[in-house]
């Protein structure tokens, strides 16, 4: 198998008050002071708590089923939908992704809900989601600087969840993975365990393309992700 | 409108607690929702009138701007400390019975789903809308549902889930309480949701934030 695991701390990530800002729905410039506060606070108190793990399993020759949208790896069969299906079809390897903040931090999240300071509990979520996004931006492109090495290309990374690819199919994801990779555990309903975990694949090949900006392809229309990708693209612009 | 309502309406809107809150700082120094809740009540407001002309428009306010994508959720969960801190004053007047709730309303997540802050985030809402609410948490399977629908026959249901694997268990939790309670009114919420979904499962509401979700109970409480 060829695998490759990172751990990483909170000062090796880029993540700003903005970035957790932008994931709430707010502009830079529109920030309540309060909320602002509050992000210092919970990046002072959780850069302690982050206890992130993430890696990848290269698998070379997958099979695309064009009449089925599917993907079959090994012994998986993925039923990726169309919109994955067109951004990776092309890819002559894929790499399995997962990668987690850890358990502490939505602990703390979900002991300051259980006391009633919500907003803070709120705010220790977000922060959650974005290491997370953060650590695992790092290992992509580690991933992508490897590749370009090499003479290929990566995409995007897509996940269950998104862009009509069930959640159930988590299991056949992880199956792919040594076991309990990076501490990462699944729910019966496929939730992951720590809660602030991410997954998914990546295609690779000479071929594939990265897109700077996917989720107006997807259905979710409130998403986290999609609401900062779409603030940090209109400041870019701007 | 009353100085001491309009007040207190405007800092449940902005999230101003009480005096010693620092924020928003263009209120500093400034009573809060708490001090004004109570100077309301000892110059002979009534506690009806403190919640349906001061308290509740103030929450709707700030709801209809995180509708409109003008507030966002942390706004809310400020707004909704106020309403609480001011809310403490008028819990004696609500066991006495001189104050009535617009309903009951049981909410949950799903089984299967841990999911809570969207959840929590509607309840806040709807408290603040004047209905009572009785939060199961996360995780709640059906027989909870039930138990609780016998010990409040009134009530309405709401039903979350955040992932599309518990969406199926929504379903599961629909059909078993329309099958004993035909009539129970069940509202579902939760980000991969739809209108068409809520059809599907036989829900009779969907709302994608939490102050359709008042509308709607404020429609069916008339």
């Amino acid at each position: 198998m060829q695998i490759e695991k990172f751990s990483f701390s909170y000062n090796d990530l880029n993540v700003k008050v903005k970035s957790l800002a932008l994931a709430m729905g707010y502009s830079t410039i529109n920030i309540p002071e309060q909320v602002h506060h509050e992000i210092e606070e919970v990046i002072s108190d959780g850069k302690d708590l982050c206890m992130i793990e993430g890696g990848y399993r290269i698998i070379d020759n997958p099979k695309w089923i064009k009449d089925f949208y599917q993907l079959e790896v090994e012994h998986a069969q993925f039923d990726i939908h169309k919109i994955i299906f067109n951004q990776i079809k092309k890819a002559t390897s894929i790499a399995v992704f997962a990668c987690t903040a850890g358990p502490e931090i939505p602990a703390k999240s979900r002991k300051l809900i259980n006391e009633g300071d919500h907003l803070q509990g709120y705010v220790f979520d977000v922060f959650g989601s974005i290491v997370v996004e953060a650590a695992m931006d790092l290992i992509q492109d580690e991933l992508r600087l490897k590749m370009i090495d090499k003479g290929v290309n990566i995409s995007n990374r897509y996940s269950p969840g998104y862009c009509g690819w069930m959640v159930s199919e988590q299991k056949k994801l992880f199956s792919l993975l040594p076991e309990n990779f990076c501490g990462i555990s699944l729910t019966d309903s496929c939730l992951m365990q720590p809660i602030k975990s991410v997954s998914g694949i990546i295609g690779i090949g000479t071929e594939i393309k990265f897109n700077q900006y996917t989720c107006n392809m997807c259905d979710m229309e409130n998403c986290l992700y999609r609401n900062l990708h779409q603030q940090e693209l209109d400041e870019k612009n701007n | 409108m009353n100085e001491l309502l309009e007040k207190l309406s405007q800092c449940i809107e902005a999230g101003k607690i009480n005096k010693t809150s620092p924020f928003p700082p263009a209120m500093k120094g400034m009573d809060g929702a708490d001090e004004l809740t109570k100077q309301a009540l000892d110059a002979g407001i009534s506690p009806d009138d403190i919640l349906t002309q001061a308290m509740i428009p103030g929450m709707s306010r700030i709801g209809e701007k995180f509708s409109a994508g003008k507030a966002f959720v942390p706004e809310m969960l400020i707004a909704a400390k106020a309403m609480t801190a001011a809310m403490k004053h008028l819990k004696p007047f609500f066991t006495s019975g001189q104050l009535q709730r617009k309903g009951v309303f049981v909410l949950g997540t799903v089984f299967g789903d841990l999911h809570d802050i969207g959840k929590n985030l509607v309840a806040m809402t709807i408290e603040g809308a004047g209905w009572e609410v009785i939060d199961l948490g996360v995780d709640v399977k059906t027989e909870k549902f039930l138990q609780t629908i016998e010990k409040y026959p009134n009530c309405v249901v709401g039903l979350s889930a955040l992932l599309t694997t518990t969406m199926a268990n929504m379903e599961i939790i629909v059909k078993e309480i329309k099958a004993k309670y035909p009539d129970k009114i069940i509202l579902v919420g939760g980000a991969p949701l739809s209108k068409d979904f809520c059809e599907k499962i036989g829900a009779d509401h969907y709302s994608p934030d939490p102050h359709g979700a008042v509308e709607y109970l404020n429609k069916i409480a008339v």
